[in-house]
């Protein structure tokens, strides 16, 4: 490798403290070799960010660093606020989680495109706008013409996130700083996304600081990997080799969560588990406990940058089956109708037409009075995505539990109830001590477990988890999804599971829907649709979850060859090819379908 | 842009619904007044029937309630504004020379809060803490100045200490004017600065700490451009909105102003009118100062829309 | 308009730094509590008659005698001060729990309900916004005749729009939050869900704004009884001595003004820290 465009020696980040300064990052260092991509890699709250935005620098106010950065070999400590700037303006590009909040909203893109080089690099205003068409193209926007006079609104997340990306190129950047570009995009984009970078990489001396949680995603894409974790890097890898490589414990557990995608329950285990939960099996005859049919649910909704309103098909004809004791995944992208099929089950939306069964009862229409609204709670129970949010901040666990579970139970003496909340947090697996603590003072793993032990107050026979484990880190996902496992096979409630990752179903569930924009594509067993999906969109998802050996492909065919610079002096000289094909592009998917975030 | 021009078109048929029925309320408001206006009317002396029943017809009073409010109504619309009880003539003649004062007063304040207040909130943005310090704690100390403590202060200080400055009327038209009207339009214009000044220094903040101007920093935007071209002008759809609210409201609260250094002023009238049960001039001057501060938040949306057309589709009102 | 529609602005974060300091926020309390005990007891404590004519000298200037002075007719200024403070502090009490009551029964009203409620109630409270505090009070002034009942009973109503439409919103974002739909799931009852959690939850919010209102109120109060439509003669408050002091600053005895001015500046400021400190607390809450 040649020399070092980004070195960090012994890092380390203060924020401000009532004590003095308190450590976020302590005494890090990395390279990243001219032309080489790096990945750092940990979990939230490991510091990771902190990092790449000191070289950014972007840090709040009023925190401070030790140790040295040094950007294409000139010490920051040396430079004047001045040079500082046009270092890293002329150096580094930076790219972000959120593009559509990295975007002001007032200015059209191609106000965003032109600024720096407008601004900072003294062009005039027809030749940015040219060079802007040519950088959108490279990126494989299509009518770039048009998206240069669009706003922000206008546009879905993942093409934000490649606008994003073309305007960094702008000044041709040496090294392109990457903060969880792809964690709120949907793993189709998120693997277009990758692409592009992959190739600007291949067609330009470009390194990549790859900053992310997922460590699979960084040995996928990077050279090299960091690991990270409390403000320390634990160790760097070899990506290609960091299985066998890795000496932390740490490591290991972020592989064994990210890397493997074998199920928590083999065909094995689950049979054994059927018995304990109510035996499915033998009783072919009965009934599914949960049937829904011919569901159909349709918005108003304000049209994507427009500001008129159309309708949007939120579920349509979506039927599926689930036995008691069984569990049944949906999985599908930002805007595919799985939560709001999930909030229809639950009675928290209601379908336009179609049924929902439960236990030979009709759900469809609302409950009529506080009885049968209770029935239905002891049936069909809920767990949510964001666990902070979906417990009231003022109430302390015991508050939460004896609540849910006052609901039955009124006349219970206290005793009874305390005896109740005892048996819930030993079937969630809580120590006791945390009974009187309020959400806050829990973490994002035991708040989920307080939910889960909320819904299972009712003693439901169906739980239904609405991306119960997204916003969990890695390793808790993998504790969370073990222990609604082991639920499963002591209480024998039935599971649907509401999820984007196909992982989060092959772990746990037996049977899968796979649904798009609303619609069933493909149901079935889910060893059947994970190891030979029929759909070209299962094919599709499977295809771009980040793993061993995976090269994110782009599946729009895009420009090939490198584009003029107009920045000559910066880069070096790149022969210009005039052989490319923008009009062989397809349109990029439709705004309404990917507002750029999961749903 | 069509889409946008119906949804101002609907903001102009809510406005006029909302004048509509302010209308209403103001003027059944004052039929429900206990007393009767007949020994308004008449004056001090006792009145002998055939006065009463001479009043009674002049002034339309023993009309059905829905006829009255609709010859009220129709006048205001065609110029018939009402006749004063108390001083028997045209309550439009009693307006017009009045509101020229109170809108002069209410120019100089503006422009003293546009140059002041949005100053101080843009110092207390971007000049540091020790500015943004100070400048917190002039706003709460001006927000605790209402303007008949400042007009009574400047009195004390300006015109009978120093005597700098007239202390009393509203002048003869021109410089005169201006030079009786810099010390009302100050005392109306230190808690407004002191409110637009956090205005603005909230708005900007909210801007500066915004993640896009995150994205301008790390692109190397020098500062004078990121803080005109993505934080200024990104605020002020929110700094117009609440200053139009607050000019709006100028308009009435120059009441007090006029009360303290006798100005002849809408405001002065008003609280003449109300003190004499001077019914029609209370009705219209009331109305004229609804309709003048719906008006005002409507245009100051109208601007904040042309800015950011999201910030009506979203609909925000005034 | 009226002034308390400009509490829909934020608190700097100066202001809040500032409120966090205790001693500023601790000086605030003692000066609010000293004014509300001397409201509540001011009659008894009262040097002077307070409408006695010719105590002292006239506009006597401030003495062991007269602490305060005496104003254009010889009347003790502290008595006054004292006497009139009852109505200054406590009308504007009136006015923050009558407008707050009805304003946050009208927003849980409007954010529970939603569609045709909801329309209605934001029409009534877009009607009531568009006429300035000031003019409703005024207005009922006219109605009603001179006093302070009518422009309390009328301030109250000028105030909803702003105490509605802070609670509905944080109301309506409340009822969005999934802890609320959770609760639905688990067949919790409409009334422990509005009342356990929806109600308690708005506290903070709403004990801000109620602290801010009260300085509004205050001085908008003041300011009508300055124009000559509240207190009534000889009764004082502390706005209608300003008023009638005027005539003394020209005299060159500035203390019948000045001092219902200082106490009316300093109550106004010690709450304005104390609203502060409230909103830093609703905030941190919200978190």
């Amino acid at each position: 490798m040649s020399a070092p465009i980004l070195q960090l020696e012994r890092l380390s980040i203060f924020a401000p403290g009532h004590d003095g300064p308190r450590p976020l990052v302590t005494e890090s260092s990395l390279t990243v070799a001219t032309g080489e991509s790096v990945g750092l890699v940990g979990e939230s709250g490991s510091g990771k960010t902190l990092t790449v935005r000191a070289i950014a620098g972007l840090l709040p106010d009023g925190f401070t660093t030790t140790g040295t950065i040094r950007v294409d070999g000139r010490d920051f400590a040396e430079l004047s606020p001045r040079e500082l700037r046009d270092l890293r303006a002329r150096r580094m590009g930076m790219i972000f989680q959120t593009p559509r909040a990295h975007l002001n909203p007032l200015r059209t893109i191609g106000d965003f495109m032109t600024e720096a080089l407008v601004t900072v690099a003294s062009e005039r205003r027809e030749a940015a706008e040219r060079r802007s068409l040519d950088l959108l193209d490279e990126v494989g926007i299509a009518d770039p013409g048009r998206r240069l006079r669009q706003y922000p609104a206008e546009l879905s997340g993942g093409l934000l996130q490649r606008v994003m990306i073309a305007a960094t190129l702008a000044m041709d950047p040496q090294i392109l700083l990457a903060d969880e570009i792809t964690t709120a995009l949907d793993v189709t984009t998120q693997e277009e996304v990758m692409a592009v970078i992959a190739e600007l990489r291949a067609h330009r001396e470009l390194s990549l600081l790859f900053i992310t949680h997922d460590l699979a995603l960084a040995g996928a894409v990077c050279d090299r990997v960091n690991v990270m974790q409390g403000g320390r890097i634990l160790e760097t890898l070899n990506a290609a080799t960091m299985r066998l490589d890795a000496r932390e414990e740490y490591t290991r557990v972020l592989m064994s969560a990210a890397l493997s995608t074998d199920p928590l329950v083999g065909s094995a285990t689950l049979d054994a588990a059927a018995p304990a939960g109510g035996a499915p099996a033998a009783n072919v005859e009965r009934p599914p406990l949960l049937v829904v049919d011919d569901l159909r649910k349709t918005y108003r909704v304000r049209s994507a940058g427009g500001r008129g309103r159309e309708d949007l098909v939120a579920v349509d004809d979506v039927g599926f089956e689930l036995d008691a004791g069984g569990s049944l995944g949906i999985v599908g992208e930002s805007g595919s109708g799985k939560s709001t099929t999930a909030r229809i089950i639950c009675g928290l939306e209601r379908a336009d037409s179609g049924a929902v069964t439960v236990a030979g009862e009709d759900w469809s229409r609302p409950a009529r009075g506080g009885r049968e609204r209770r029935e239905r709670a002891k049936t069909v129970q809920m767990v949510f995505q964001d666990p902070y949010q979906s417990l009231d901040r003022r109430q302390t666990v015991r508050q939460c539990l004896a609540e849910a579970i006052r609901v039955h139970r009124k006349r219970d003496s206290r005793e009874a109830i305390d005896a109740r909340i005892r048996e819930l947090m030993a079937a969630v697996r809580l120590e006791e001590r945390l009974l009187d603590s309020r959400p806050r003072a829990l973490s994002g793993g035991q708040r989920q477990r307080v939910a889960i032990a909320r819904a299972l107050a009712a003693d439901p026979r169906v739980l239904v988890l609405d991306e119960a484990v997204s916003a969990l880190d890695v390793t808790t996902q993998v504790e969370i999804l073990t222990l609604l496992d082991t639920i499963r096979r002591e209480t024998g409630v039935a599971l649907l599971m509401i999820t984007h990752d196909l992982t989060v179903i092959r772990r746990l569930c037996d049977e899968v829907v796979v649904m798009r924009a609303g619609r069933i594509e493909e149901r079935g067993t889910a060893t059947a649709i994970l190891d030979d999906p029929q759909a070209e969109y299962t094919r599709l998802l499977l295809d771009s979850i980040p793993r061993e050996g995976w090269r994110p492909r782009r599946r729009r065919p895009a420009r090939t060859t490198p584009i003029p610079t107009v920045l000559g002096s910066v880069t070096s000289a790149v022969s210009v090819v005039a052989e490319s094909t923008p009009a062989a592009r397809t349109t990029p998917s439709d705004p309404t379908n990917d507002p750029g975030g999961r749903s | 842009m069509n889409s946008l021009l119906r949804t101002l078109l609907g903001r102009l048929g809510g406005l006029l619904l909302t004048l509509f029925l302010a209308s209403v309320v103001i003027y059944s408001a004052l039929l429900v007044t206990p007393g009767d206006p007949v020994s308004t009317i008449a004056g001090g002396a006792k009145p002998t029937p055939e006065l009463i029943a001479q009043i009674r017809a002049e002034y339309h009073l023993d009309d059905p309630v829905w006829m009255r409010y609709w010859q009220w109504l129709s006048g205001v619309f065609t110029g018939d504004f009402g006749r004063s009880f108390v001083y028997k003539t045209d309550v439009l003649n009693l307006i017009a020379p009045r509101f020229g004062v109170t809108f002069q007063l209410v120019l100089l304040t503006v422009v003293i809060i546009l140059i002041f207040g949005v100053g101080s909130g843009v110092l207390a943005a971007t000049r540091g803490a020790k500015v943004d310090r100070a400048v917190s704690i002039a706003t709460s100390l001006g927000m605790a100045l209402p303007t008949f403590v400042v007009a009574i202060l400047l009195i004390w200080v300006f015109a009978k200490s120093l005597g700098w400055f007239p202390v009393f009327g509203e002048g003869a038209p021109g410089r005169d004017r201006l030079w009786h009207l810099v010390l009302p339009a100050v005392s109306l214009a230190v808690m407004f600065n002191a409110y637009i000044s956090r205005v603005t220094r909230s708005a900007l903040v909210a801007q500066l700490h915004s993640e896009h101007v995150d994205t301008a920093r790390v692109r190397g935007i020098p500062r004078a451009r990121i803080f005109r071209v993505h934080v200024f002008r990104n605020a002020s759809p929110q700094i117009l909105a609440i200053a139009g609210t607050t000019i709006a409201g100028l308009f009435a609260a120059s009441a007090i102003a006029e009360q303290a250094f006798g100005l002849g002023g809408l405001g002065s009238l008003l609280t003449e009118a109300a003190a004499r049960k001077d019914l029609p001039v209370v009705q219209l001057v009331s109305l004229l100062l609804v309709a003048i501060f719906v008006v005002l938040n409507a245009v100051a949306d109208l601007v904040s829309a042309l800015i950011d057309p999201d910030s009506v589709a979203s609909g925000r009102q005034a | 308009m009226s002034v308390a529609q400009l509490a829909q602005g934020s608190v700097p974060h100066a202001a809040k730094r500032a409120a966090r300091r205790d001693a500023v926020f601790t000086a605030s309390v003692v000066a609010f509590g000293i004014i509300v005990a001397a409201s509540l007891i001011g009659p008894w404590i009262a040097p002077y008659d307070p409408n006695e004519l010719y105590v002292g000298p006239v506009n006597g200037v401030v003495s062991l005698a007269h602490p305060f002075g005496t104003d254009d007719v010889g009347r003790d200024i502290l008595s006054r001060v004292l006497v009139g403070a009852g109505a200054s502090v406590f009308a504007p009490i009136a006015i923050v729990v009558l407008s707050t009551l009805a304003g946050a029964l009208l927003a849980v009203l409007a954010a529970w309900y939603g569609g045709v409620l909801r329309g209605a109630i934001a029409r009534v409270v877009d009607v009531i916004f568009a006429i300035p505090g000031l003019v409703l009070a005024v207005l009922a002034v006219a109605m009603f005749g001179k006093g302070l009942v009518a422009p309390v009973i009328a301030l109250s109503i000028a105030y909803i729009p702003v105490v509605a439409r802070l609670t509905q919103t944080a109301a309506s974002r409340e009822l969005g939050k999934p802890y609320i739909a959770a609760l639905r799931v688990q067949g919790v009852s409409s009334f422990a869900v509005c009342f356990r959690h929806l109600v308690p939850a708005l506290v903070p919010v709403v004990a801000a704004q109620m602290a801010v209102g009260f300085g509004y109120a205050m001085l908008d109060l003041a300011a009508i009884s300055f124009l000559g439509l509240g207190q009534q003669a000889p009764a004082a408050d502390w706005g209608s001595m300003i008023a009638s002091g005027q005539s003394a600053i020209l005299a060159g005895a500035p203390e019948q003004s000045l001092f219902p001015a200082i106490l009316v500046v300093v109550t106004v400021l010690a709450v304005g820290i104390i609203g502060a400190r409230v909103t830093v607390w609703a905030e941190e809450k919200e978190r």
